[in-house]
């Protein structure tokens, strides 16, 4: 066989070839990103989404979008540009979350032995259907910048309300109240985590009352605009092309 | 000599080969928690744990036990360390064998940072409930803002029984009792599971058709819009309206399931009461100290006045947690751990009871194999070479009282 003569021999073996490099891609793009996200996620999110005692109403409502809308935006933009495929936020998604429940369960229970309902991720599917979808129907990254943006960082605390909430109920203990969730910060050890270094409830919004949250999820939203727009710049450049010319 | 060559590498490999595998087996607990590595300045001069009791040395699943006893805050604190004044008193297990179901210091619970003073001596308990069978070493510890965690001594404690058997009741204050190990695990997993689910069925609504190739050539080929057809637009609404639809759903049944909840409790507990202990009626001044390395020694030169009405004698010299005891003097009865306890490790030049308004320099040797197994002789090669412990002195009624020294350590070789 030459190089100029095809691979294949009839349209039904190309499709059939096609079909295999689509599984493969996909199956190499599932874990690249998951191993990527995973790491970069763990090093800028880290306790915020490790422990329950974390997640409060102020500070892991806003890191958490803002640090984990990166590589949604980027995979989106290699997929939609390429490829017109809009689903580059929700693997991006489903690779972290697959990675944070094996290291959850593994590592946290299975090794340590923290409580899984301590150490449970964040949800991000909803915002991650948003966002693919509304780029999909506006086909603008610009669009899809400011009102996924904006939905990714709206819909990240009322997504995790289902888990988080009841451990935010009340309890009286040895004369001071506490949530559930703190009680299991202090009940399960963390010898290399002391109190002080939770970082919950700090900062200066007082004048909201208890309606934070609201106010912390629009400031995620408007910071996850512009991480959106700088991480699909990054997604656009590592997905390029250059042919260079031979020497 | 060429096959011979050969046969010397292959057999090396060989062996490199079984080293490694060997080396792969032999894989020990890691049950300590580097208390030894801890510079040997900052287990000296920071935190003085004493009077400390392990109340038990074997607990069932679920049963308690209590570690107390008191700690000094040294006047002397090094410069090197941020002050105790946002602490955090830790205990040091290997992950949550034990939970830590109450913490006391001064009397007032502490789930939360405190402020310490320097020169202050405070009381402290820890009740720990057993969970995970093992041997385990079970240090107290204060976390210290800016300073690092400062492990105290260590026991070792037993746990029998099964985890299974561990529960952890809690009463809410809106009456219900829940088991806090398991608790809203199936609540987790059900809404988890539930939107992974979603994930995947749309990747699945766009996987089922050619990817990669077919869409590529398309928008190489201009005609990218056409891969996009007037179905997708309304199956990709429909998964955005089903998911907001969903959050709203998922909201809205917690919130009219728990409608009492509170945001995390967090702060600093500022007030601490400390012990108000009787001011030491014996003065102690360091003329000299020095630490002979070949002898695992410390030789201090003392000046000791004794201004109470009641004789007395120097029966304990403690530093980072290390007891060198004069068992003409003291004893120790408390089960304190064997590695860390020097039961005649004091040596005093002259220990007859130095009566009231005399003073007496003396000669104070403190030898141990301690120093080197908890490498304190590494304070030698510490940016501030200075040592610093308790001194305990007893009385003729056998009352007992401390106090502090803090002086320059010369090291001598020979």
């Amino acid at each position: 066989m030459s190089a100029s003569q095809s691979a294949v021999r009839s349209r039904a073996e190309a499709v059939k070839v096609s079909r295999m490099f689509d599984w493969f891609i996909l199956w190499a793009v599932f874990w690249v990103v998951l191993g990527g996200y995973h790491i970069h996620y763990m090093l800028t999110g880290g306790d915020w989404d490790f422990w329950s005692d974390w997640k409060d109403r102020r500070l892991w409502v806003t890191v958490a979008p803002i640090v984990a809308i990166t590589f949604p935006a980027a995979v989106q933009a290699c997929l939609w540009y390429r490829y017109r495929l809009p689903f580059g936020a929700v693997v991006a998604v489903l690779g972290l979350l697959l990675g944070e429940w094996v290291n959850r369960y593994l590592n946290f229970w299975g090794w340590t032995y923290f409580p899984v309902n301590f150490v449970f991720p964040s949800q991000l599917l909803p915002s991650a259907i948003a966002l693919d979808v509304i780029l999909m129907l506006t086909g603008s990254m610009t669009a899809t910048a400011v009102l996924g943006g904006m939905a990714w960082g709206l819909l990240f605390y009322p997504s995790n309300w289902a888990v988080i909430g009841p451990l935010h109920v009340p309890v009286e203990y040895n004369g001071m109240v506490m949530t559930l969730a703190d009680l299991q910060g202090y009940h399960y050890v963390r010898t290399g985590t002391p109190e002080y270094i939770r970082m919950v409830e700090k900062g200066t919004l007082r004048t909201f009352g208890k309606d934070v949250a609201p106010v912390s999820a629009f400031f995620s939203a408007f910071v996850s605009i512009i991480i959106y727009f700088l991480w699909h710049f990054f997604g656009r450049w590592f997905s390029s092309t250059e042919f260079v010319k031979a020497a | 000599m060429k096959i011979l060559k050969d046969k010397v590498v292959k057999l090396s490999f060989v062996a490199l080969l079984i080293t490694i595998t060997a080396a792969m087996f032999y894989t020990p607990t890691a049950s300590a928690h580097g208390e030894k590595s801890q510079a040997a300045f900052m287990r000296m001069r920071t935190i003085h744990w004493f009077d400390l009791n392990w109340s038990k040395e074997m607990v069932p699943v679920n049963d308690t036990m209590t570690i107390s006893g008191k700690f000094f805050v040294f006047s002397g604190w090094p410069e090197t360390v941020d002050k105790p004044e946002v602490s955090f008193l830790n205990i040091g297990i290997p992950g949550p064998v034990f939970i830590r179901a109450g913490s006391w210091v001064g009397g007032q619970l502490v789930p939360r940072s405190i402020s310490l003073e320097l020169g202050e001596t405070y009381d402290f308990k820890v009740l720990l409930k057993a969970r995970r069978p093992g041997d385990w070493h079970v240090h107290t510890m204060l976390n210290v803002q800016g300073g690092g965690p400062i492990i105290g001594p260590g026991k070792w404690v037993t746990i029998t029984g099964s985890m299974s058997d561990f529960v952890n009741n809690i009463t809410t204050l809106t009456g219900e009792t829940i088991n806090l190990e398991t608790y809203n695990l199936e609540n987790t997993y059900f809404w988890h599971g539930l939107w992974y689910a979603i994930g995947l069925s749309w990747m699945f609504y766009w996987i089922r058709r050619p990817l990669f190739i077919p869409r590529s050539i398309a928008v190489e080929a201009g005609k990218a819009d056409t891969l996009i057809t007037a179905t997708d637009k309304k199956v990709a609404m429909g998964f955005l309206a089903g998911s907001l639809v969903l959050v709203l759903v998922s909201y809205s049944m917690t919130e009219e399931q728990y409608p009492v909840t509170v945001p995390l409790q967090a702060g600093l507990l500022r007030g601490i009461k400390s012990l108000d202990l009787p001011a030491p009626t014996v003065s102690v001044k360091v003329e000299d100290a020095t630490y002979r390395v070949p002898g695992r020694a410390m030789q201090m030169t003392l000046t000791v006045t004794n201004n109470g009405d009641s004789a007395i004698r120097l029966g304990e010299f403690q530093t980072a947690g290390v007891r060198f005891m004069d068992s003409n003097v003291a004893v120790d009865d408390t089960g304190y751990p064997d590695d860390l306890l020097a039961e005649d490790g004091l040596t005093v030049s002259d220990n007859s009871p130095l009566a009231p308004g005399q003073s007496r320099t003396i000669n104070v040797t403190a030898s141990d194999a301690a120093w080197e197994v908890y490498r304190l002789a590494d304070l030698i090669y510490d940016p501030d070479s200075r040592f610093a412990g308790l001194l305990f002195f007893w009385d003729e009624s056998g009352n007992r009282q401390m106090t502090t020294i803090d002086a320059p350590l010369i090291p001598t070789f020979i």
